[in-house]
This record gives structure tokens, C-alpha cells and sequence, in this order.
């Protein structure tokens, strides 16, 4: 009886060891710091997280396929610019935010091609397009932040809130139901593991992994689109860094992620998690008047620890629930 | 005095993996200068044996005396560094690097810190004066523009450079023009006799081993059937020793009802193809035979669409022409196809048993845009079942498997639906005599119902018991085509080399 209550207590933990990370972490911030709790503040890290969150969604794809993207980044402050440029211009909002979500698809499609068609070391090819994109962003902009008329509407996705809830807060999660149904229970998501983790196996049983590979970067081109559309809402500017502060916690979020759940893996429920968790961290050392440069060690820290728990468990298979 | 003599005793051997006792308490002991040959079917633990000589692999227990002192290797150093090293059947060569760099890798000739080709590429060529297998071995020419022969010789130096005392060969005239075979044949008795050096020597070439070897092992399902030494040996006696008594009954019984053709392949030429024409009727199984590298992969994958160099030639099924041979047409016409190396080609190792059982024919089993694990789960089950797949959840991991139960698997991921023609490529490669027997159960009830098969596989045995008909394959082009009493090993060996 006591050694059933047990072992159902270590299963519920099992896998989600970062689950409780994460609500202790809540807890150690509303301790430490009077404003972390409050509404302004919860509001102020469902903003943030949203934009992260959707690029999360996109980077976690592409990975799934086996690909990486280092890109998106800097795509998504060109975007940003590319779309209040084309609002000054007088074009509509929603054809805009159309353009913006085929700009999106065209961005990755260029990764794509890179990567896919021409082999190119994924890591390698979306290092030098990120280059490229910030080349492109310095040019436009000259180094400096962009204005120009919008209509007021343009604020409302990225600063409009329902009660506490923002309305970017409940695009995302539309966005994160849809990608979660795809990945984890369509036949096209089934497929996509298979190519991430046995390519070769998958053509013989006639998946297409190159098409495979190809629809999971432009998937992620389109979530590019959207984040930058939540970005440019929010900003209602398009300064020349504007995509910058999401990299590293993007990235991390995705590694992060696949500690968690199904853990060896990357996969969706652990991204998600992994940018709320590091939003909250973000945030709340933000709270705690803690250095900014802090930050960005600490983000580092946790790529290390997830990468090194990834690998130790893959060295010890057999460990981890199966996947699919 | 007689411990001079001996350089190497092994006792009980033994070793497992997983399910599959792959070496069953072993025990023999070699002289200096001799030629031990191993020989055995496929699957019979002449690898795994030799790979425990070599430090590649421990023994699950077992002693071995090497020199006179206990010998426990713990990687393949350990032997290296006794003076043991093998000759792989497959060559472990750097491809982008030279002959001769190949041969000094890990022991190269330096100036100082950098590596000095001039004298490397002297002391190769040194080597090949030595031992002169291949006299026109070019090599200071980059490994991946080699023959595959000129690779193994490359191999053989390598291995040759440590001065072993015992040097282990893996099948190694597999893949030599018959001359450098010879050539290498004489060496080896040469280096017994001159240099006292001593050889295990894994050969599927009977007339080979009876002619170079003093004492032959034979292995039989990981156990010593029997030592025979030179006056004793005669290839009929290796060859009862090598298969089970009842090799008779091991194969069900051959068709007796073969139909109008199901598939077609007219005129087939691709890099590695020369004019092949196939049919597989309904019935029927079709064994495709030869040497390693004389084309039947190509065959095999060519028609399920893998190759994509087809160059000319038609495929057709019924008698209808098809327009597009690529994976997923076939699939969809009822062409499927059991990879080599399930490994490499056929499982999907983060997936769970039920995952891979559906991953073939998941849009005919779920029409629907969305898969309902519970559903697949029961579907999987019930596929399991049929197979007789032995799993303790339909839910954990493939990998926990046995490899015939992988196989398995592989077979049900196809079958689940019904299909025309079953090409298989070395489909009990790995796999314990209990799930063959399983398989070829299962691919006779297949031609009961009039499908097609086409079996490709290394195993002369398998090959002759299994199919109704059989194309022998030299490189790339078909050499005859064998029925019924025509079904020999004599034949078939005929025809192939």
C-alpha cells in the first residue's frame, strides 16, 4: 500500500522533474520580490513569452525533422521592420500580416533549400543567413530604429489584454494546439519523427524525407511570420535589434524542452515549458535587481545542463519512455 | 617443451547477445604456423568468435591462455599490442585518406609534429615488396577511388604492418580477383611455414580452406561441432558438419502451383546493372544469388524504387507498364520491400513496438487526419499477435527487442496490408534458427495465397532450400536462371564465380 503510493509518486515526478523546477522557481520569485506576482507583472511575462513561445514552436519543428535554425532571429526583427514599412506605405493590416506570414515562409524556404536541397550543414547555413538577414536589417535601417504611420489597430494583438490575459497570450495558445495536434497525433507529425530519427528508414517506407524536412522549415517560416506580427504589435517600431533578445532563449527553450516529457527528444510540451521557464527566470531576476549580464550566464549555464542531461540519458538507454 | 609450441588455447567461450546465444562454450587451441580455418554458416559465431580473439568484443566467460599467460582482452588495442590483428571482411579504411597513410594510421612516420608522407608512402610500398598480393597496388591514391578489392589489400597490409603473430581473416578472398587470391593463399602458406605465423582463417570457400588450412573448426549455431586436421578433412564431411541433419525438413516444402507473372523487369540497366530480366510469377519465391557486390541489392532496391539511376528498362506489374518507380507508388501498388540491416534501413529506435508496426500503412490505418494511440495500440496488437512477436508491452521501446522479433516486426509493418509482390534483401541475417524457420513459414503461406517473392540473400543454404527459382548474379548481369532439380549448390557456385 505505502510502496504503491510511492512508486505512484515517482512516477508522477518521473519526466517532469522540470515541471516542478518550474513551480518552485514561481514560488522562490513571489517570495523574493513583492511585484513578481502581481498582475501587471504575469501579464507582462505572458506578453513576452508569446513571441518567444511561437518562435520556440517553429525552432522545435525544424529540430523534430532532424534540422537545426539559427536563423530566425534576425528574420523576425526584418519582418518586423518589413511589415511597419509597408503599413507607412498605406497598405491594409491584414494584408500586411499576409505578407509578413509569406515573408516568413519565403525566409525559411531559403534555409530550406540551403540545408535540404543543397545538404548544406544546417548550423552552418543559418549562421550565414543570420549574418546575411542582419546585413540586410543595418542596410534598410541604417543602425537605426524605424518609424512611421501606423493605424492604432496595429497595437491591439500585442498589447491588447482580455481581463489579465493578452490577446498575443491566447494567439499562442491557439498556435501551440494546432502544432501539438500536428506533431504529436497527425500522421504528418509521425512522419516527422521518423525522418528526425532514422531518415534512411523512412524513405523506405516511403516517406519523402527531404519533403518531410522541407514542409518542417517552412511550417517554421510561417510561425516566423506570426511572431514577428505579435512583435511588430507590440514594438509599434522596428529598431535594428529587434529580434535579437529571443535567440538565445529560443534555443535554450527547445534543449530545455526535450529534458522534459519525452527526454532524450525534443518535443513541443517541453519547449513550451522551457520558454515560460525562462521568461520567468528572465523576469524575475529582472525583479530582483539583479545584473542584466547575469542573464545571459545563466541562459548559458542551462543549455550546458540540458545538453549534458540529454546525452547522459542517451548514453543509458532504455531509460525514457518511448516516444511515439 | 609443448608450450612452445602452442601460442594460443582458448576454453569455453561463451557469449550472448541478448536472446541469441551467438558463441555456446567454445574450447580449441593452435599451434605456431598454423592455418586454422573457421568455417560455418552465417549466424554461427564465426564473427563474434574471432572479434573476442581480437579485443573487439568480451567474452561472457571463457578463458584464454595467449603465450603462455592469461590473456584478458578489453578492447581491440589490447591484441593489437600482443601482436593479434584481424583482417575485416568489410574494409575499416579511412576514405579520405591515402593507401599508405591508411596502412601507418596511428603509427604514422613523423618530422616532428608533421607527418612525413614521403617516407610513409616508402615504407608502404616496403610493405607491398614484402608481401606481394597485389604488386600494382597504387598507393599514394586516396582510398574512396579504390576497388573494392584494391581497398582489402590496403586492409590486409595494414593489418600485416603490426608483425602480428597471429592474423585473423575474415572471409578474405571474398572480394579478390581470383589471381590476388591465390597470390594470397600462397603467402599465407609461406608466412606459416618461414616465418612460424599463425592464421584463423574464416572462409565461405570450402575448396579454399581445404586447400590453404591444417585444421579446420567448424562452428554450428555458436557451437564446435567438431576440429578436423589436415588428413581428415573432405568437403562432404565440412558440409554435414555445417548444416543440421534434418536440413531436408528445415525448409518448407517448395510451391506446387506457380501462376501467370506478377511482376516484370525487361532491359533493367542502372551504374551497376547490365541488362536484367526478371519474372516473378505468383506462387513463386525468386532467389536472387552471388557474390557480395554482383548486383542483387541493386536489383531489389531498383524495383522498389530506392535507385534512383535507372537508367532504362521497364518494370511492369500484371502485365501494366509502370510510369513512376519511386517508393510510394510502389507501396501503393502493392510492391514492398523488407530492407537489409533492419537496423539501418528498418527501425525507427524512438519509436515504441506499436509505432513500428504502423508506420508503413498509416494513412490506410487511419483514414482520419489524426492517429488515436489507443486505437493503434489495439490494431498493433492484434498485427503483433499474427506474428507471433513476442514484446512485454505493445507500448515500450523497439530497441528492447530480440532481433528476430525486430525482423518481425518489419515483416508485420508491411503485411498488414495485402500485398502483390515482397521483395526481401537478407531478411534472416542476425536472427535465431527459430524465427528463420517462422519467416520461411510465413513467406510459403504467402505464395499459397499467389503473391510474388523475391528473396536476395547472402546465405548459399537459405537460398537453395527457400526458392522455387533462382537467378545467379555476377557482377551485375543475371548468369542463369535455375529451376527446380536445376537447384544446386553446384550449380549456383558455377555460376557466380
Amino acid at each position: 500500500m505505502n510502496d504503491n503510493k510511492k512508486n505512484s509518486l515517482i512516477e508522477l515526478f518521473k519526466n517532469r522533474e522540470l515541471l516542478f523546477g518550474f513551480a518552485l522557481l514561481v514560488i522562490f520569485f513571489s517570495v523574493m520580490s513583492d511585484s513578481f506576482f502581481s498582475t501587471s507583472n504575469i501579464t507582462n511575462i505572458l506578453l513576452t513569452t508569446s513571441i518567444g513561445g511561437v518562435l520556440s514552436l517553429g525552432l522545435t519543428l525544424v529540430m523534430i525533422t532532424g534540422d537545426f535554425d539559427l536563423s530566425f532571429a534576425s528574420a523576425i526583427g526584418l519582418i518586423n521592420i518589413f511589415i511597419l514599412v509597408l503599413l507607412n506605405q498605406g497598405f491594409s493590416l491584414w494584408l500586411v500580416f499576409l505578407f509578413a506570414i509569406v515573408a516568413g515562409i519565403v525566409w525559411a524556404g531559403i534555409n530550406g533549400i540551403l540545408v535540404v536541397k543543397l545538404g548544406m550543414h544546417a548550423f552552418v547555413a543559418t549562421i550565414a543567413t543570420w549574418t546575411v538577414c542582419k546585413g540586410i536589417i543595418y542596410w534598410i535601417s541604417g543602425g537605426a530604429t524605424y518609424y512611421g504611420d501606423y493605424p492604432k489597430s496595429l497595437s491591439i494583438i500585442g498589447r491588447g489584454t482580455i481581463g489579465i490575459i493578452p490577446i498575443s497570450s491566447i494567439i499562442f495558445l491557439i498556435i501551440t494546439i494546432m502544432i501539438i495536434l500536428l506533431a504529436n497525433y497527425s500522421k504528418f507529425g509521425r512522419r516527422m519523427y521518423a525522418v528526425g530519427n532514422n531518415s534512411e528508414a523512412a524513405e523506405y517506407v516511403g516517406i519523402n524525407s527531404k519533403k518531410t524536412r522541407m514542409i518542417a522549415f517552412l511550417l517554421e517560416g510561417s510561425l516566423i511570420g506570426f511572431a514577428a506580427i505579435i512583435l511588430a504589435s507590440k514594438l509599434c517600431s522596428g529598431p535594428a535589434s529587434g529580434g535579437d533578445g529571443f535567440q538565445m532563449n529560443v534555443i535554450a527553450s527547445a534543449f530545455l524542452g526535450a529534458t522534459v516529457f519525452r527526454p532524450g527528444l525534443v518535443n513541443i510540451g517541453g519547449s513550451i515549458l522551457g520558454i515560460f521557464l525562462l521568461s520567468v527566470i528572465e523576469n524575475g531576476l529582472i525583479m530582483l535587481n539583479v545584473h542584466f549580464y547575469f542573464k545571459y550566464i545563466i541562459q548559458g549555464l542551462i543549455i550546458i545542463a540540458a545538453v549534458a542531461f540529454i546525452s547522459l540519458r542517451s548514453k543509458k538507454k532504455n531509460e525514457g519512455p518511448p516516444v511515439i | 617443451m609443448k608450450n612452445e609450441k602452442t601460442i594460443l588455447t582458448c576454453t569455453k567461450f561463451d557469449k550472448h547477445f541478448g536472446a541469441t546465444h551467438a558463441v555456446n562454450n567454445v574450447s580449441f587451441s593452435l599451434n605456431r604456423g598454423d592455418i586454422f580455418g573457421l568455417v560455418g554458416e552465417n549466424g554461427a559465431g564465426k564473427s563474434t568468435l574471432i572479434k573476442m580473439i581480437g579485443g573487439e568484443c568480451i567474452p561472457d566467460s571463457g578463458k584464454m591462455i595467449y603465450k603462455n599467460s592469461e590473456a584478458k582482452w578489453k578492447k581491440s588495442s589490447d591484441a593489437l599490442n600482443n601482436k593479434i590483428s584481424i583482417v575485416h571482411q568489410e574494409p575499416l579504411l579511412i576514405s579520405s585518406l591515402n593507401g599508405a597513410d591508411n596502412i601507418f594510421l596511428n603509427k604514422e612516420h613523423t618530422k616532428g609534429v608533421i607527418i612525413d608522407e614521403e617516407e610513409t608512402l616508402k615504407k608502404a610500398k616496403l610493405l607491398l615488396q614484402k608481401y606481394p598480393i597485389y604488386p600494382d597496388l597504387i598507393l599514394d591514391k586516396n582510398v574512396d577511388e579504390l576497388m573494392l578489392d584494391e581497398k582489402f589489400i590496403v586492409e590486409i597490409l595494414k593489418a600485416l604492418s603490426y608483425e602480428p603473430d597471429i592474423l585473423i581473416l575474415d572471409e578474405p578472398t571474398a572480394s579478390l580477383p581470383k589471381k590476388s587470391s591465390e597470390r594470397l593463399l600462397n603467402l599465407l602458406e609461406e608466412l606459416s611455414k618461414k616465418e612460424k605465423k599463425t592464421f584463423i582463417y574464416i572462409s565461405h570457400k570450402l575448396e579454399e580452406a581445404i586447400k590453404v588450412c591444417n585444421k579446420i573448426m567448424v562452428l554450428r549455431n555458436g557451437e564446435n561441432v567438431g576440429i578436423l586436421e589436415k588428413e581428415d578433412i573432405e568437403e562432404n564431411k565440412l558440409i554435414k558438419m555445417m548444416i543440421n541433419q534434418d536440413y531436408e525438413h528445415f525448409y518448407p516444402k517448395k510451391s506446387e502451383n506457380i501462376g501467370n507473372t506478377i511482376l516484370q523487369v525487361k532491359n533493367l540497366n542502372t551504374e551497376a546493372l547490365k541488362n536484367i530480366n526478371i519474372e516473378i510469377k505468383a506462387g513463386e519465391i525468386v532467389g536472387l544469388y552471388g557474390l557480395m557486390g554482383a548486383g542483387m541489392n541493386e536489383i531489389a532496391l531498383s524495383i522498389f524504387g530506392i535507385n534512383n539511376d535507372l537508367k532504362e528498362g521497364t518494370i511492369s506489374l500484371h502485365g501494366k507498364k509502370m510510369h513512376k518507380v519511386e517508393v510510394s507508388s510502389m507501396i501503393k501498388k502493392g510492391v514492398f520491400l523488407i530492407p537489409p540491416d533492419k537496423h539501418k534501413y528498418g527501425l525507427f529506435d524512438t519509436f515504441t513496438v506499436a509505432g513500428n508496426i504502423t508506420i508503413a500503412h498509416l494513412y490506410e490505418i487511419f483514414p482520419q487526419f489524426l492517429i488515436s494511440k489507443s486505437k493503434e495500440n489495439k490494431i498493433a496488437e492484434k498485427q503483433a499477435a499474427k506474428f507471433n512477436i513476442k514484446y512485454g508491452n505493445i507500448g515500450q521501446l523497439v530497441e528492447e527487442l530480440s532481433g528476430g522479433n525486430q525482423q518481425k516486426i518489419i515483416l508485420a509493418r508491411w503485411l498488414f496490408k495485402e500485398c502483390e509482390v515482397l521483395i526481401l534483401v537478407d531478411p534472416t541475417v542476425g536472427i535465431d534458427i527459430g524465427a528463420k524457420r517462422e519467416i520461411y513459414n510465413l513467406l510459403r503461406d504467402l505464395t499459397k495465397k499467389n503473391k510474388g517473392i523475391l528473396m536476395v540473400s547472402s546465405e548459399i543454404n537459405e537460398i537453395v532450400g527457400i526458392s522455387d527459382k533462382i537467378y545467379t548474379m555476377r557482377r551485375g548481369r543475371i548468369t542463369a536462371e535455375l529451376e527446380k532439380e536445376q537447384i544446386t549448390q553446384e550449380n549456383i557456385l558455377k555460376n557466380i564465380l
